[in-house]
C-alpha cells in the first residue's frame, strides 16, 4: 500500500535518474570524491541528530540495542555463508568475503529509509542509529573467521586430491613487514573505520553539546539534509548502474542471492526490532533495513586485505549493483509493510 | 653533455587499500622515495570505477638502483602468491641524479 510512495520519494527518483544517466550513456560525471564528501556530511548530520536525541534516551534500551546489533552482525554472515556454500557456485573464500558484506550495513540505505519514514509521517526511535554504528564492524570479524574456515576446507580438499597444488598459506613477508596486517590490526581497522569514527564522534558531540549550540546547527543538519541525500543517491545510482553491467559475470544464482539475502536479513531484523526490542513500526522498520542492507564502504577494503583470494567484483557487484538498488526501491517499503503486518 | 645513469622503475597497480602495506614494505627495504597516483581501470579483479573511493586503484612508482630491487620483487611475489591482486612491471629508466635514489626513507 505504501510502496508507491517510496518510489516517488525525490531521493529515490534521483537514484533512478543516476541509473538512467548511465544507461543512456550521458557524459554526466560527478567530481571525484563528491560522494565521499556527501557521505561525510550525511553521517555527521545523522550522528549529531541521533546523539542529541539519545542524550534523553533510556540507557537500558540503548544497551539492549547494541547487544542485538552485535548478534545481527555476527549471525547474518554465517547464514549468508551457508547459503552461498549450498549454491556451490562460488569458492568458500568468495562465500566468506561476500557474506561479510551482508552482516555489515549500508548507511545510504538506512538514510533513505529514514527519509521514507519521515515522508510518510511515521515516527521512529533513535536507537537503530547506534545499531548502525555498531553493525559496521562485527561482520568483518566474522568474515575473517569464515575465511580461515574456508582455507581449512580448501586445504583439506587439496590434500585429498593427489594433484594437490601448492598451497602457499601463511608465511607472511617473513620478518614482521606484515606486522600491521595481523588479525588485531584488521580489528583495529574495522573499529577505527572512517564512517564509524564520524558517526560515533558526531553522536557524542550531539549528546554533550549545549542545546543552544545545537539549535544553531539545526539548519545545517536538518534543512539541507534531504537535498544532500538526493545528491548522494544520484551518484549512487550511477555507481550502481555501472556495476549492473557485471551482472552477467556474476551469474544469476549469485544475483538471486543479492535479493534473497536482504529479504532474510530484513525478516530477521524486523523480528528483532519489533518482537525483541519492542520498537515502534518506524524503529523496527529501520532495524529490518539494517539487517537487510549490505556494506559497500567498510567491508570491501577489509576483505581485499584479509581475503585477497576472493574476487572483489563478486562482492562489489552484489552489494552495490544488486542489493543496494533492491533495498532502496523495493526493500524499504516491503520491510515497512512487513513490520506493519507484525504489529497488527 | 649531461651524463645519464641507468636505474630501475618499479610500477605497481593495485587497490588503494594496499597502500599502507606497500609503503611499509618500501621503507623496510630502504627505498629513497615513491610516488602514488589514483587511477581507474578494469581487469582481473573487475571494474575500478574510481567514482566513490571504495573501488579505486593506485599506481605506485618507485625508482631505485638495480641492486636494491631483489628483496622488493621477492616481497611482491610473496604477496601475489597469497592472492593479492597486483600488476607489477619494471622499466629501465635513466636519471641525471643517481644519488637521489640511494638514501633510504626513514
Amino acid at each position: 500500500m505504501s510502496s508507491l510512495s517510496s518510489l516517488l520519494l525525490p531521493a529515490v527518483l534521483f537514484f533512478a535518474l543516476g541509473v538512467i544517466a548511465r544507461v543512456i550513456k550521458s557524459d554526466l560525471r560527478f567530481p571525484p570524491d563528491l560522494a565521499k564528501v556527501l557521505s561525510i556530511y550525511l553521517l555527521m548530520a545523522i550522528g549529531l541528530h541521533g546523539g542529541y536525541a539519545l542524550a534523553k534516551a533510556d540507557m537500558m534500551i540503548a544497551m539492549n540495542s547494541i547487544l542485538w546489533a552485535l548478534v545481527l552482525g555476527f549471525t547474518l554472515p554465517v547464514i549468508g555463508y551457508l547459503i552461498l556454500l549450498a549454491t556451490r557456485k562460488v569458492s568458500p573464500l568468495d562465500a566468506a568475503a561476500i557474506s561479510a558484506h551482508y552482516g555489515s550495513v549500508s548507511a545510504g540505505t538506512f538514510l533513505t529509509a529514514i527519509a521514507y519514514l519521515d515522508n510518510i509521517g511515521v515516527p521512529h526511535e533513535t536507537y537503530p542509529l547506534i545499531m548502525l554504528a555498531v553493525m559496521e564492524s562485527p561482520a568483518i570479524i566474522v568474515g575473517l573467521l569464515l575465511a580461515a574456515k574456508a582455507r581449512q576446507l580448501i586445504a583439506a580438499q587439496e590434500a585429498n586430491s593427489p594433484s594437490g597444488g601448492a598451497v602457499t598459506m601463511g608465511d607472511d613477508d617473513g620478518n614482521g613487514e606484515h606486522n600491521h596486517s595481523s588479525f588485531g590490526a584488521l580489528l583495529r581497522d574495522a573499529f577505527t573505520n572512517g564512517s564509524v569514527v564520524i558517526l560515533i564522534g558526531s553522536m557524542i558531540i550531539g549528546a554533550i553539546s549545549m542545546p543552544s549550540g545545537m539549535a544553531k546547527l539545526f539548519p545545517f543538519i536538518d534543512d539541507i539534509f534531504t537535498g544532500v541525500l538526493c545528491l548522494f543517491l544520484f551518484e549512487m545510482g550511477m555507481v550502481a548502474a555501472k556495476r549492473i553491467g557485471d551482472f552477467r559475470q556474476v551469474g544469476w544464482v549469485l544475483a538471486l542471492f543479492g535479493i534473497v539475502m536482504p529479504l532474510i536479513g530484513g525478516v530477521i531484523g524486523a523480528y528483532v526490532g519489533h518482537s525483541i526490542l519492542g520498537f515502534s513500526v518506524g524503529g523496527a522498520t529501520l532495524v529490518a533495513v539494517l539487517g537487510a542492507s549490505a556494506s559497500y564502504i567498510a567491508v570491501p577494503p577489509a576483505m581485499r586485505l584479509a581475503v585477497p583470494e576472493a574476487n572483489p567484483s563478486f562482492y562489489l557487484t552484489l552489494s552495490l549493483g544488486i542489493t543496494f538498488p533492491f533495498n532502496v526501491v523495493v526493500g524499504i517499503p516491503l520491510y515497512h509493510s512487513l513490520v506493519q503486518a507484525m504489529a497488527a | 653533455m649531461v651524463t645519464l645513469y641507468p636505474v630501475k622503475l618499479i610500477n605497481i597497480i593495485t587497490n588503494d587499500s594496499m597502500e599502507e602495506r606497500l609503503v611499509a614494505m618500501f621503507k623496510k627495504y630502504g627505498v629513497s622515495g615513491y610516488t602514488i597516483l589514483r587511477v581507474g581501470g578494469e581487469g582481473s579483479s573487475g571494474l575500478q570505477s574510481e567514482m566513490t573511493g571504495f573501488d579505486s586503484n593506485i599506481l605506485v612508482k618507485v625508482i631505485l638502483p638495480p641492486e636494491r630491487m631483489e628483496p622488493i620483487l621477492e616481497s611482491l611475489e610473496r604477496k601475489l602468491r597469497k592472492g593479492y591482486h597486483l600488476t607489477v612491471y619494471i622499466v629501465d629508466v635513466q636519471v641525471i641524479t643517481p644519488g637521489k635514489f640511494v638514501k633510504p626513507l626513514r
